[in-house]
């Protein structure tokens, strides 16, 4: 039968030899050696063992700046939640005018395509250092992601939705607040759950380059080549993102129960 | 009272979706609209609530005072507080499904009040009492509090025509309000709404004629964006054909004759 013929595969085939043949060419143009694969392994192993043990008298002076790391991602995805839903009704076809969407969606693809560390270094640059960089940092990291997720969520309300309000003699205002808000929140909440967990993640690496927190103890324990030091913040940073993670599973989770039994 | 003068609409390329549709429908008119699909009911009825502009004519229909305006000519504010005098039932999809029964019915005082005061305030308890009012007349107060997801489609579709009577309207349009819905939920819908002909003027587009002759006073009919048929509800055969033109013949062979084998299959099996 002809479905199963194997030319159905032919550019799926093709496609992995060219891809093949692309990856050499550009291991020999960037010269990647083998060697120093191993090597690094080798030394990475040696890294590792001197961590061991962690030191455990500082573990208590290590609680503070993890709360600090948790506030920071918390307050960030707080008000980075709050400024997303800003751009996504914005961004969003069946509630925003064309040209305020187009706006809307090129702030919120540009928010997503500058990395967080070059934001946060320029916000340095702006504020100097400690956490309030940091959360603005965070707040805006929420807008390009939460802002088209949730845009395209509250364009897949269907239009008959928004009709039907209009046709009661609702304004705009009226329509997002009654019509669009409800149907959107249980994304909402679980959008802003996961971002919550990479925001925990960020906030580590935005205080090593400056934004305080835990982030700060690591980076300050590695450059004093406190090995042990280091390690008792690195097991600090593994609980809190584990934690919030198995949290957030946690919620998300409830959300969902309660959002099928409706 | 509604009134509709000389109605047109145009495509940008060229093709007339409405063509001169004039009809006035009073106080105690249960109107139905028939046509095949793409004859322009549905276009119709959306003039008549301003969600569509017309190209040319005019849409009048009265205000609380009495006082007929144009519906096409107003401006975005006058446009809102006409509409909220407007009562629509969709096929479907019309409520909020995360808000309960009675906040969706509340919904539809929204372009009466203040928005300001809706927003950031709610709706006040009178409001609520009022509600509750409207739900207990059509027998659903026990569902109130429900989120209005966990209804069925025609206890969706009753609560939709309980919010369009909230609004205490001058004119109630349904479009398609059956077309979702089983035969026995189309028939209590039906029974629903036409007795509420009796307090104000209601517009339907309706795929059963055989609905229509039952429970509409008059039948409107259109082929091709232009009426042929405005009078009494009950169509013979010839009109049938008229309206619908071939299609429905096609329709009907399609359908009968598997049915037809089926039954002889069934008679055989049962012999034996």
């Amino acid at each position: 039968m002809k479905q199963f013929s194997i030319k159905r595969y032919y550019p799926i085939i093709v496609g992995l030899i060219v891809f093949a043949a692309l990856s050499w060419g550009a291991a020999i143009s960037c010269q990647i050696e083998w060697t120093g694969l191993f090597e690094g392994i080798g030394k990475g192993m040696f890294f590792l063992k001197n961590l061991f043990p962690p030191d455990w008298e500082a573990f208590p002076e290590m609680l503070q700046p993890a709360l600090d790391s948790l506030i920071l991602a918390f307050l960030g995805t707080f008000f980075g939640t709050l400024m997303a839903v800003v751009f996504a009704v914005l961004g969003a076809a069946n509630i925003a005018h064309p040209i305020v969407r187009t706006i809307s969606r090129f702030l919120i693809g540009l928010e997503r395509s500058l990395p967080e560390l070059f934001i946060l270094l320029f916000l340095i640059a702006a504020f100097g250092l400690g956490s309030m960089p940091g959360i603005i940092c965070l707040s805006l990291g929420c807008i390009g992601m939460l802002g088209k997720l949730l845009a395209d969520a509250i364009e897949e309300i269907d239009s008959v939705l928004i009709q039907s309000l209009t046709a009661v003699g609702a304004n705009k205002l009226q329509i997002i607040v009654f019509g669009i808000f409800p149907e959107i929140l249980p994304k909402l909440l679980a959008y802003s759950l996961f971002r919550l967990e990479i925001n925990i993640r960020l906030s580590v690496i935005l205080g090593a380059v400056g934004a305080g927190g835990i982030g700060y103890e690591l980076d300050y324990a590695f450059s004093m080549l406190q090995y042990h030091r280091a390690f008792s913040a690195l097991l600090v940073v593994l609980v809190l993102i584990f934690g919030i993670e198995k949290l957030s599973a946690y919620l998300r989770n409830m959300l969902n129960i309660k959002a099928n039994l409706k | 009272m509604i009134e509709v003068k000389n109605i047109c609409k145009t495509l940008p390329n060229g093709k007339q979706l409405l063509k001169d549709i004039s009809f006035s429908v009073k106080q105690g008119e249960f109107v139905g609209i028939l046509g095949s699909s793409g004859a322009g009911k549905t276009l119709t009825l959306r003039c008549l609530n301003g969600l569509l502009k017309p190209d040319s004519g005019e849409v009048l229909v009265s205000n609380s005072n009495g006082e007929m305006q144009n519906i096409s000519t107003l401006n975005k504010k006058n446009l809102r507080i006409a509409r909220s005098k407007i009562g629509v039932i969709f096929q479907g999809y019309n409520l909020v499904k995360r808000l309960s029964v009675l906040e969706n019915i509340m919904i539809g005082k929204l372009g009466q009040i203040n928005p300001w005061r809706s927003i950031f305030y709610g709706f006040t308890d009178a409001e609520a009492a009022a509600a509750m009012e409207v739900l207990e007349r059509f027998k659903m107060a026990h569902l109130a509090n429900n989120p209005t997801g966990s209804l069925s489609g025609g206890e969706m579709q009753r609560v939709a025509i309980a919010r369009a009577m909230f609004q205490e309207p001058q004119v109630l349009l349904a479009d398609e309000p059956i077309s979702n819905l089983d035969p026995g939920n189309a028939q209590m819908i039906m029974e629903l709404i036409a007795p509420l002909a009796a307090t104000v003027p209601v517009i339907g587009v309706f795929h059963q004629p055989e609905m229509t002759a039952k429970y509409c006073t008059r039948v409107i009919a259109l082929k091709e964006g232009r009426i042929i048929y405005d009078g009494k509800p009950e169509l013979n055969n010839a009109q049938l054909n008229e309206i619908y033109g071939e299609e429905l013949q096609k329709v009907i062979t399609k359908i009968a004759e598997p049915e037809l084998n089926a039954l002889n299959t069934t008679n055989a099996n049962e012999a034996i």
